[in-house]
């Protein structure tokens, strides 16, 4: 078991791990996932595992070097930072992931932390019941790669409320809200939550609609709700 | 009413397939995602009068306006595309009435977006009703033939029963897809190349009139072929 610290606080959590940052908006992501990958853009044992839609990786990447006041472009081409993409298939998604992890702790980096958005209902992307899927094979993909820490960030001014509660409260082991790590009460093992959620969603019921695929180009206009608390 | 039409009544769902093209290096995925997302997702559907008419909240949006709407595209679909003087409206119509008779289950049309216009399949929309001009190009692609799972009835129960035309081996994969395995999991057990097994789920997913890995187990599970 690796323990993995996190930029500022005491907070830390035991690797493997597989943990949900619900934000709201960029600003919040940014300072999460912020506090969450400096400790590895500055130690060159750690390694680091970003995906995303294509060429976002690369973008947030280079946004998180100039935050942290470093330059990260021979880390990406010596692969101790693996830029990553997701698939439209749920299973290539999930090897996506797993192999380059693989990878990062066969040559020895620890730990590994890994950074991916939830894509819920993106063209391009999964079908909102296999992201779950995949969301509850992570864990069990990572039960023997002792030293991985993996954050899905999702962006609960955007995502609908079944995204937070199937995805990021249930399939994640803990969560930070506000800044807060703490362990997901909903959250259920990949067996019980494949019984008991996955083949019950509401949308896969006979006669029941399913959430439509959309990105954000479709509605132009549309913009982050503002947080009210 | 097209009175000149005459739809077959086993068929209530007509779907469009629109393709992205050239836009990306994903373009492919989006492609494939949005066909499976579409294929069965009513953006246009046969009302009980024999009129194809486009499904006003397919694309509704959080503040419930309408996409569809917003883009203006409302009412008698074919009659909509016959009116247009454009050679990619007549072929619209004529695959629409390949649906009809029964000729054809589906159609693709592809979306080409020109750099300086939005990607958005509702703009592809918009444009290809009027007539193409100041957004991307859209063609037909293909027309596809019927399925028999594609095939449904009033009552939206499918006619063809996709598990009777599973083979044993995709019926093997099926209760391990079932019991939550993944693809490399599945090869494992089975015993046969990766490559192989995802060619497995795909006729699975296919077969079952599925858009999903997810969907095709629930389907299974709710006519009690598999337990999770």
């Amino acid at each position: 078991m690796t323990q993995v610290p996190f930029a500022r606080g005491d907070q830390q959590l035991d690797a493997p791990v597989h943990f949900a940052l619900i934000h709201y908006g960029e600003e919040e992501l940014r300072a999460g996932v912020l506090n969450f990958l400096e400790p590895a853009l500055n130690d060159p044992r750690q390694g680091i595992y970003l995906c995303g839609p294509e060429g976002e990786a690369s973008r947030f990447l280079d946004n998180l070097a100039l935050s942290a006041g470093r330059d990260v472009r021979a880390d990406v081409a010596e692969r101790r930072i693996i830029l990553g993409h997701g698939d439209r298939d749920a299973d290539q998604q999930l090897q996506n992931l797993l192999d380059p992890l693989r990878e990062l702790c066969d040559r020895g980096f620890s730990p590994v932390r890994v950074v991916g958005p939830a894509a819920w209902g993106v063209i391009g992307y999964a079908a909102p019941e296999d992201f779950l899927w995949y969301e509850s094979r992570v864990l069990p993909g990572i039960e023997d790669l002792q030293a991985v820490a993996v954050m899905c960030t999702y962006d609960a001014a955007r995502l609908p409320a079944r995204a937070i509660v199937y995805g990021a409260l249930e399939t994640h082991t803990h969560t930070i809200i506000d800044g807060v790590l703490s362990a997901s009460p909903s959250f259920m093992s990949a067996d019980r939550y494949l019984k008991t959620r996955l083949i019950h969603l509401p949308w896969l019921e006979p006669g029941e609609e399913r959430p439509v695929t959309e990105t954000s180009e479709d509605h132009p206009g549309r913009v982050p709700r503002s947080r009210t608390r | 009413m097209c009175a000149e039409i005459a739809p077959p009544r086993n068929l209530r769902v007509v779907p469009f397939i629109w393709r992205r093209a050239h836009t990306s290096a994903v373009a492919g995925g989006e492609i494939g995602h949005a066909a499976l997302d579409l294929q069965r997702g009513a953006i246009a559907v046969l009302d009980p009068d024999g009129n194809v008419t486009w499904a006003d909240d397919a694309w509704a949006a959080d503040d419930g306006e309408s996409g569809l709407a917003r883009v203006g595209i409302r009412g008698n679909l074919l009659q909509a595309y016959r009116a247009q003087d454009d050679p990619i409206a007549r072929a619209v119509a004529n695959a629409i009435v390949a649906i009809f008779e029964g000729r054809a289950t589906y159609f693709e049309i592809e979306h080409r977006p020109s750099p300086e216009s939005p990607r958005s399949i509702l703009t592809s929309i918009a444009a290809l009703r009027g007539n193409g001009a100041g957004a991307g190009a859209a063609v037909i692609h293909r027309v596809v033939t019927p399925r028999p799972q594609d095939v449904r009835t009033h009552s939206g129960e499918p006619i063809g029963d996709g598990m009777g035309r599973l083979t044993p081996r995709e019926r093997e994969v099926l209760e391990f897809m079932a019991a939550g395995l993944d693809n490399r999991a599945i090869s494992a057990r089975l015993r046969i190349q990766y490559s192989t097994v995802r060619g497995h789920v795909r006729a699975v997913i296919e077969k079952l009139g599925a858009r999903s890995r997810l969907e095709a187990v629930a389907r299974a599970y709710q006519r009690g072929l598999v337990v999770p």
